[in-house]
């Protein structure tokens, strides 16, 4: 790592943010890439955010208040099932003393989801045409005719019918996950949807947040952002921060095959990135800190087997409304295991000592 | 005109950030000089002599010419923030070209990569070939992103070009883009640019626009179900004052956008549903 000239650091998504802050400072010290897992996940959404902003809040105020919840592009029955019973549908709230009974759900996705069928309304829409869809329906809630019939697979009444339940709820609750991140349109699909949002909150309460994936993406998202001002796809190279998604994203740089060595921290890019991004990876020295059997670690020329953060180590964590909580020591690591912020922390000083500083 | 030539010497396995080849850097510097400037290579900071064959003399600022030869496709950033004289690219070139860029020309005899004329503000960028996503657009999270000058691109580009113009009638600042053919979200968030492209696009042309007018001369992948028909036209007349005469369907829009230009009509002072964008397709 100290002989590479373009490292990559990627990962950080589940381990706890002391570890976190340390890959902060081992990237800025070897000039390197630094990026988190965001960068195929919800990377769009923050991409959105920087260029219309968010109207969110925390889980809490949509458990004691949402008589409305959207699930647009995301499965929780599978992906979260414990958001459900905890914060969106079945959980009893202040306002909403009968839970279920108190809410009404709608689910907008291309496959009839199990989270669909246990919707009030389920919006079929085409694979990839949402943008189209959100785009008539904030033409609507302007209060525009549309010529056409039929939107994105919807029929229009159908979508007229869904527009006047958006603006009828006391306070409702747009969940976007994956569905609408990753298909074509990524980011912009979010900027609309964001646009939507708070034009909505011209006839009433509306708000929106994103279903992150890892439990601690969130959370890396907020450690890179207090240390370098970016929230993902950061390059050090020129010793401070620089941000492009697109230039410094590792699925990009890997494309490009314009890495020389790589350490991958507390996630699986194996499994995850394009085939070619990651025959590209395979090629380069890899160094995996990574208590799991992965596709990542087994082709590591190195693994360094850290304790798991929240299991074996305690630390803090970010829920997906960025919460910070305590994570919990609940059993010790097996031998002489290390935590990921030990292991780091060892690295640093070893670069430090190689660099002469 | 005092002329300098740079030849790429050798090829490198990642991109060479060259900010520093711009007229303003170079202006009455011998090519000893410029041989010394600072470029980074991955993490390390090398000198431009490293990378290049450097030869002929430079002048003032709007009198220097640079000619670059080699194949500079993995070279960043070339010609940013210039505000005058002229580049001329013998190859294929990296990303970031004329970024930022106020006045002056730059000449690409091939493709660009993204972000070629990124928030450009004056001046004049000209590509022959294509060039990548991102042409003309603001970068991540600003909310002005060209605000002047003129692009063309004879090739087809990318997704996502001229996000956030910005242009002014009073202020007479006109952004410009002539492209061959265009991907998808072209001109999204448009305030007033104007873009012509001589072949297709995709999908979510002129999205979120509201002020602006796009011209399309062949098709558009998907028309976005908030523009709306509101006739045929034989000329257009562009933001600039210029005209192009044609057969084509005028819509108006992005009729999205909530918080429009149009919203209260300056003479009736009733609310309009209206709106300043402006597409136009070929019939």
């Amino acid at each position: 790592m100290v002989n590479a000239k373009r490292p990559l650091l990627y990962g950080f998504s589940s381990t706890e943010c002391e570890a976190q802050g340390k890959g902060v400072e081992l990237a800025e010290i070897l000039g390197s890439l630094l990026d988190n897992t965001a960068s195929v996940c919800h990377g769009p959404s923050l991409l959105a955010i920087q260029d219309v902003g968010a109207p969110t809040s925390t889980l809490g105020e949509y458990k004691n208040r949402a008589d409305l919840v959207v699930f647009w592009g995301c499965n929780p029955v599978h992906a979260h099932p414990r958001h459900l019973g905890r914060y969106s549908e079945f959980v009893r709230g202040y306002f909403r003393k009968d839970g279920r009974n108190d809410r009404e759900i709608i689910v907008v996705d291309p496959r009839n989801t199990h989270t669909a069928q246990i919707a009030d309304l389920f919006v079929q829409v085409n694979p990839s045409e949402d943008y189209e869809l959100i785009n008539a329906m904030r033409a609507i809630l302007r209060g525009t005719e549309l010529d056409e019939k039929e939107i994105s697979g919807v029929p229009m009444e159908d979508i007229v019918t869904l527009v006047d339940k958006l603006k009828s709820c006391n306070f409702g609750v747009l969940f976007f996950g994956m569905g609408l991140t990753q298909s074509l349109a990524h980011h912009r699909n979010i900027d609309a949807a964001i646009c939507m949002v708070r034009e909505l909150n011209d006839h009433t309460k509306f708000l929106l947040t994103p279903m992150r994936g890892h439990y601690n993406v969130a959370g890396a998202n907020q450690v890179f952002s207090w240390n370098t001002g970016y929230s993902y796809s950061i390059d050090f190279s020129k010793g401070y921060a620089r941000y492009n998604p697109g230039e410094f994203s590792s699925v990009d740089v890997l494309m490009r095959n314009e890495i020389d060595a790589s350490l991958i921290v507390a996630s699986d890019p194996a499994s995850n990135f394009p085939a070619a991004s990651v025959r590209n990876l395979f090629k380069h020295p890899l160094i995996a800190i990574e208590p799991h059997h992965t596709p990542t670690s087994l082709n590591a020329d190195i693994v360094l087997p850290p304790a798991i953060a929240g299991i074996e180590c305690e630390g803090t964590a970010y829920r997906m409304d960025s919460v910070p909580l305590r994570l919990r020591k609940v059993k010790d690591a097996p031998g002489e295991c290390l935590t990921d912020k030990e292991i780091l922390e060892k690295l640093i000083e070893v670069v430090k000592k190689k660099k002469g500083e | 005109m005092p002329e300098i030539k740079l030849k790429f010497k050798k090829n490198v396995d990642f991109p060479v950030e060259a900010e520093v080849i711009t007229p303003d850097i170079f202006a009455g510097k011998s090519p000893a000089e410029i041989k010394k400037l600072e470029v980074f290579h991955g993490n390390e900071a090398k000198t431009l002599g490293d990378f290049f064959d450097i030869s002929g003399k430079t002048g003032e600022i709007a009198d220097t010419k640079i000619v670059i030869d080699g194949d500079v496709s993995n070279v960043k950033r070339i010609g940013e923030k210039m505000t005058g004289g002229e580049i001329i690219i013998n190859s294929s070139v990296g990303m970031h070209v004329g970024n930022n860029m106020t006045g002056g020309k730059i000449t690409v005899n091939g493709n660009a990569d993204d972000w070629a004329g990124a928030m450009l503000n004056g001046g004049e960028l000209e590509i022959t070939g294509d060039a990548g996503n991102y042409v003309g657009a603001a970068y991540r999270g600003f909310w002005k992103g060209m605000q002047n000058g003129t692009i063309k691109v004879q090739g087809k580009i990318g997704d996502e070009a001229l996000t956030w113009v910005t242009g002014s009638k009073p202020a007479k600042r006109f952004p410009t883009l002539i492209c061959g053919s265009a991907g998808d979200f072209l001109g999204i968030h448009g305030h007033g640019g104007t873009i012509i492209v001589e072949g297709d696009c995709g999908r979510g042309t002129g999205a979120d626009q509201v002020r602006g007018t796009i011209v399309v001369k062949g098709k558009v992948a998907r028309r976005l179900p908030s523009f709306k028909k509101i006739g045929e036209v034989k000329e257009i007349e562009l933001m600039n004052g210029e005209k192009i005469t044609g057969k084509f369907v005028e819509y108006g829009g992005d009729h999205s956008v909530d918080k429009n230009h149009s919203k209260i009509d300056k003479k009736t002072g009733e609310i309009s549903n209206s709106s300043n964008g402006r597409l136009f397709i070929a019939a």
